[in-house]
């Protein structure tokens, strides 16, 4: 192995002046709830998608997290660790309202800013008029608290981490939660490495850190210290290796624009003794709700994914995993189709579903780029489905849909995509 | 979990309308049972959309429970929604 390492390579540290902002809103749902709800603030509030003590926390409040209640934990476990704990059912309109706030005030700073979730975004003020880099961004980002504070609620708190790039702002914004603001530079860059696990850093879980423990590298300081091509031959295999070298020290490779590349929806189903035909349902449900967001991104599809996670046999507790896919020579966009192949490769599903998973990929612009042998018929269902969008965006989503769906509305609710801002 | 009841209770408000970041306070309300509720606290305000309808959702408390009262823009109607009690 003798990778030549990019000649851009920087081996010292970034030593401009930091001027990336990461806000992030920790325990936001709980906050938001807290906020709304105001019996429920500096009690343990668990933030939960149904209202059933199977399910998993999506997010836990302060209080509830001081009690050892982590997210991924069954409500029902976690009321073990903490007999006070209050499940509350997530409430996605308000979150999304959150947001778009959120978005407001950062917009007032600069004209780059990017939302990484629902709940964090980025202020890039490289860019920015002198006027606003004079001020510091310290004080804008104590500005930004008591905005949060004065035009949602007084008891929305926000992390805030400034640096030289995207990743070491979300390292400063992590540092003392809640509510905290951290500028990290390269003056105190080794400070706070040293105070870190190699788990604490963005991107490095438990199969990045074993990489990087199997060449010697234990901690986040060691990692910084490392050779480029170390990284790049031996743990990382290739450019990633070189861009850690970058992000480490303060120089910025994260900021890259993301496009829509899979629209897609999983479900764990309500209840694990469904008859076929009722899981089918629910998967149509699926595939009418991915339709319609893939066409508000104005694009079609010519790849479906169906997926499923079955429970393995009495007593063995590992899941099996079940998927098929299939590519279309023509591009579709009808609910109807990607039903109707979704069904088709759905009924070779094993026994013993535990949740179902349908995604349309190789995206292109829902309009035509050619004519189609079949123009007449797919302008036909085009004119239909655009009917259909339009109804249920005057009147509210899943007002026309397939009567097979009659009754699916209630379990198969639309909960706050994480990771994703492009619906919100 | 905690104990909320759904409602879908037409109610009389009275609210104050003003300007700066919160145009529209409401201050108290009278249930269908006639028992009137004030408000001590506003603890959110958000907008959402039923279809192209507008209806602001306001999260308030009387200080002993959370009530949602939801104002619609078009018909001008106010209801209460939901109230419960963090046990």
């Amino acid at each position: 192995m003798n990778h030549e390492v990019g000649c851009a390579m920087r081996e010292d540290y970034n030593k401009d002046v930091p001027l990336i902002m990461h806000i992030d809103l920790n325990s936001c749902f709980a906050t938001v709830e807290q906020q709304a709800r105001v019996m429920l603030r500096n009690k343990p509030v668990a933030v939960v998608n149904r209202r059933t003590d199977q399910t998993m926390i999506v997010t836990a409040s302060y209080e509830a997290k001081a009690a050892g209640v982590k997210l991924g934990t069954k409500l029902k476990d976690a009321r073990k660790l903490c007999p006070g704990l209050i499940g509350v059912e997530s409430d996605p309109a308000k979150y999304r309202y959150v947001y778009h706030k959120l978005l407001d005030i950062m917009n007032d700073y600069s004209a780059h800013v990017t939302m990484k979730s629902i709940d964090e975004g980025v202020i890039d003020f490289t860019q920015a008029p002198q006027a606003i880099v004079d001020r510091g961004l310290e004080s804008i980002g104590i500005e930004i608290k008591q905005r949060l504070r004065d035009e949602i609620g007084i008891a929305m708190r926000c992390n805030v981490g400034i640096a030289t790039n995207r990743f070491l702002a979300k390292m400063a914004a992590s540092l003392h939660k809640p509510d905290g603001l951290d500028i990290i530079t390269h003056e105190n860059l080794r400070e706070v490495f040293g105070t870190l696990t190699l788990q604490d850093l963005t991107g490095i879980a438990e199969r990045n850190a074993h990489r990087l423990e199997s060449v010697g590298i234990m901690t986040p300081l060691q990692f910084l210290d490392a050779d480029a091509r170390v990284l790049h031959d031996m743990v990382f295999g290739g450019i990633v290796g070189e861009q850690w070298h970058q992000r480490l020290r303060g120089w910025e490779v994260d900021d890259v624009a993301t496009t829509v590349k899979r629209v897609g929806r999983q479900y764990v189903l309500d209840d694990f003794n469904l008859s076929f035909d009722e899981i089918l349902q629910r998967l149509h449900h699926l595939c009418e709700s991915v339709g319609g967001r893939m066409r508000k991104q104005g694009l079609s599809a010519r790849g479906i994914y169906v997926g499923t996670r079955t429970f393995g046999m009495k007593g063995d507790k590992r899941r099996n995993y079940w998927h098929a896919s299939y590519v279309s020579m023509s591009p579709f966009f009808s609910d109807k189709t990607i039903y109707s192949l979704a069904r088709h490769l759905f009924v070779q599903a094993p026994p013993n579903i535990r949740d179902i998973n349908v995604h349309v990929y190789l995206l292109q612009d829902h309009e035509p780029s050619q004519a189609s042998l079949f123009a007449d018929q797919i302008a036909r269902e085009r004119s239909v489905v655009d009917a259909i969008d339009e109804l249920n965006d005057r009147y509210g989503e899943h007002t026309i849909h397939s009567a097979d769906t009659l009754r699916t509305s209630p379990f198969v609710k639309t909960k706050i995509p994480f990771g994703s801002t492009r619906y919100l | 979990m905690d104990s909320e009841i759904f409602l879908n209770e037409r109610i009389d408000v009275l609210a104050k309308f003003g300007t700066g970041l919160n145009p529209c306070v409401p201050i108290k309300f009278r249930r269908a049972n006639g028992r009137e509720v004030a408000i001590t606290d506003i603890g959110l305000r958000h907008p959402t959309m039923q279809g192209k309808r507008a209806v602001h959702v306001f999260d308030v408390t009387d200080g002993s429970s959370d009530y949602r009262i939801e104002l619609d823009c078009e018909r001008l109607t106010w209801m209460l929604t939901r109230m419960g009690d963090a046990i």
